[in-house]
């Protein structure tokens, strides 16, 4: 067999028809899909099922593309396509992202998720048009209940995601969490190397917890809760709460003391201590924290989560019998998150036992748009490009694709905005 | 998805009934009948323990850890479960088990020192570009359906030593015991603890602890209980042998169920412990005799009986494997 080429199975374009692509990344590309109809016919040829028994009617294609630009070559998967690959298809919860299957052909990996009309991200961006208006108290709750549902169920099977934020967490059009992109995911039961040994950074800056910006080795899944504290935090004013600058890593030199980043959230929390976190000392950054207040004075007085609350709540327009503000717990459970001390923060089991979830006796939706007029513009799908590109160039740049910047602004210009 | 086994896709999809497994590879003959006349092979377990001692030794040249080896194993496993194995490179098949598998145990190695370490190994691997190894790597990952995860009986292993108060020379030969597991279809019929719980058995009743390793046998395993547990066994490169020799094993196996109370503490309490948990006895029972019947026909291993079967079918690649890896 040596020689003998690799023949799939299946083949994406004997079972998808491509609606549109949905944006491209460092990984490759995600396409909007729908099941293949014969021509003629309205009547899809094959259906996919839900587990749950349901048809699936969109779908969300996520085309890794090999390592290297225009490479014809197999040069092997990348380590994290193997992850998001194998973690998905073992996992499986009604606020994960769910797998319909994967097509290997023609040297590229084909990921076939069940569509999500939404995610956070569009949603802030959506409530932070003007007239600004804040996300309902219901739809906040039942979101953080759904993410922190979906978070225990991965962390009582020993994953931690690693990279929680806004855009990875869709929502689908009846108002359901589903947390997605496991690409830097992985298991933590007794790794083989320490965490840290593997992937020098994990989760975007603004959501990295304080462990990890001082150089934590062993870090847990406690990185995940301070992250979906940012998450909290930037639902309820819209904005990310510790919106730093990422400092480059210069060359192949030692990953940087992000500074700036330890500054942003010292100008709320004020910067950690060692009597509120006792093994802080024993970070390897620990000495560079002491040089943080010169370079932002800020952190020496800092507002405080209390004051950020209750400007927040009051810029947001909450208030008044359309939308009252969320309950006074929801401060409470924002400060457990974002609690320096790794070993202090609340667990995904305990967060779900918070009394903003269950002080009323009423636990909340599983549809997050339940109760609501508010509709959220759908996914913006470009339909330029109809062709998932299974044949010639995979993965290279094709003129008149469009690029992730026309469909989703950068981030700074869409906060500005 | 350590805590939940009972839900994993090994459990799910990748554990079979005895019955079962013969079924598959009666289909995989009947389909293949001429390949089978043509190309003899070996005890399917001798099989699989000449392609363990090649894994080992790559495993050593490279530094890899047994938990990255014992995956590659079950990939191996389970493709050949779909695929006839005289339609294959052997070679090829195992050098891209282990790429992925160093993958999905976090301990990634680059393509083309994989490449070039299984070339210097095997001559036999019969390619040059680390493509091939890509394109391997693609059937692989389709004839396992993306079901990567393996739950190995390490950990339970791992839980199971303090309960029973193995000494670490126990725990050790348990461990070399697991590995020669994975000659056999164990992996493929029970739950990783059930494996585990039949090593410890195993490892108590052969070394009762202050003994001398009276019942033990030849083992060069067991030579390397200094070594850490994680690292690949350090065997001499002509040393390979079972942990435990075909009597040994027989006579654990007699006098542990006869109610060997003698054997010490130890034992009582793993017996005692065993008839209060909720393990199923039946495969217990059913997985030490196929560790015994391993060790049994171990005795007949032959590296060059296996070596020149797989040699006759590679070499005739070009009729044999026409239809290579990928599925029909």
């Amino acid at each position: 067999m040596n020689g003998t080429p690799y023949t799939p199975q299946r083949h994406i374009n004997d079972h998808y028809d491509i609606v549109g692509f949905i944006s491209s990344g460092t990984y490759g590309r995600v396409y909007k899909a729908v099941c293949k109809r014969t021509p003629g016919s309205s009547q899809p040829t094959t259906q996919a099922k839900h587990p749950d028994g349901r048809n699936i009617e969109a779908f969300a294609i996520k085309k890794f593309k090999p390592d290297k630009e225009g490479e014809l070559q197999y040069t092997g998967i990348s380590q994290s396509a193997i992850r998001e690959m194998a973690l998905c298809t073992e996992l499986s919860h009604p606020a994960l992202i769910h797998l319909v299957e994967i097509i290997l052909e023609s040297k590229c990996i084909f990921m076939v998720f069940e569509y999500a009309e939404h995610d956070l991200l569009q949603i802030i961006h959506h409530h932070s048009l003007l007239p600004r208006t804040p996300i309902p108290a219901s739809a906040l709750r039942s979101c953080m209940y759904q993410i922190f549902s979906g978070l225990l169920y991965l962390h009582q099977n020993w994953v931690i995601h690693r990279d929680l934020k806004p855009a990875n967490i869709m929502v689908t059009s009846s108002g359901a969490i589903k947390i997605g992109d496991l690409g830097l995911a992985r298991l933590f039961y007794k790794p083989l190397h320490a965490l840290f040994s593997g992937d020098k950074v994990v989760v975007t800056i603004w959501y990295r917890a304080p462990e990890l910006l001082l150089g934590s080795r062993h870090y847990t899944p406690a990185i995940d809760l301070w992250a979906v504290g940012c998450i909290f935090a930037e639902l309820l004013s819209l904005r990310p709460i510790f919106k730093g600058e990422e400092a480059k890593q210069d060359s192949k030199k030692a990953v940087p003391f992000q500074r700036n980043q330890m500054g942003k959230i010292g100008e709320i929390l004020g910067l950690p201590k060692k009597v509120d976190w006792p093994l802080l000392p024993a970070m390897p950054e620990f000495p560079n924290l002491q040089t943080v207040n010169m370079h932002n004075p800020g952190v020496n007085r800092p507002i405080g989560l209390d004051k950020w609350y209750r400007n927040t709540i009051q810029n947001n327009n909450y208030g008044g019998p359309q939308s009252p503000p969320p309950d006074d717990s929801a401060l409470d459970l924002l400060k457990k998150l974002l609690e320096y001390d790794p070993l202090k923060r609340l667990t995904a089991e305990q967060a779900l036992k918070h009394p903003y979830f269950t002080g009323d006796g009423k636990l909340p939706s599983w549809n997050c748009f339940e109760g609501l007029e508010t509709k959220y513009p759908p996914r913006k799908v470009s339909t330029e490009a109809h062709e998932i590109g299974t044949g010639s160039l995979p993965g290279t740049k094709r003129s008149g694709l469009p690029d992730d910047s026309l469909l989703r602004p950068p981030q700074k210009k869409m906060r500005d905005g | 998805m350590a805590a939940n086994y009972w839900d994993s896709t090994q459990a799910k999809f990748w554990t079979f009934t005895k019955p079962e497994l013969v079924d598959m590879r009666k289909d995989l003959e009947k389909a293949n009948q001429q390949l089978y006349n043509k190309y003899p092979l070996p005890d399917r377990r001798l099989m699989s323990i000449y392609i363990q001692q090649q894994l080992t030794k790559l495993g050593r040249r490279m530094s890899l850890r047994q938990q990255a080896l014992a995956t590659a194993q079950v990939y191996i496993k389970r493709f050949y479960l779909r695929v006839e194995m005289r339609k294959t490179n052997p070679y090829l098949i195992m050098a891209t088990a282990v790429y992925l598998a160093c993958k999905m145990e976090e301990c990634p190695q680059h393509i083309r020192l994989m490449l070039g370490e299984a070339a210097r190994q095997w001559p036999e691997l019969g390619v040059s570009e680390s493509s091939k190894i890509g394109e391997c790597e693609f059937a692989l990952i389709s004839q396992l359906s993306s079901r990567l995860i393996c739950h190995h009986p390490y950990r339970s292993l791992t839980e199971l030593s303090p309960i029973f108060g193995l000494s670490n020379e126990e725990t050790q030969l348990a461990h070399s015991i697991i590995n020669d597991s994975y000659n056999t279809d164990l992996i493929l019929l029970y739950p990783p603890h059930v494996l585990a719980i039949v090593a410890v058995f195993l490892a108590v009743v052969l070394r009762p602890a202050g003994q001398p390793a009276g019942l033990q046998a030849h083992s060069t395993h067991a030579s390397a209980s200094q070594q850490s547990p994680t690292q690949a066994s350090p065997t001499s490169a002509t040393g390979f042998s079972p942990t435990v020799s075909s009597s040994a094993a027989q006579q654990a196996f007699l006098g542990g169920f006869s109610g060997l109370k003698q054997a010490g503490p130890k034992l009582s309490k793993l017996v005692d412990w065993l008839a209060e948990s909720k393990v199923d006895m039946n495969a217990v029972v059913d997985a030490t005799q196929e560790m015994v019947s391993l060790y049994d026909v171990w005795e007949s291993y032959s590296e060059r009986a296996c070596k020149e079967g797989i040699t006759k079918f590679v070499k005739d690649g070009g009729t044999a494997g026409s239809s290579g890896v990928g599925p029909k």
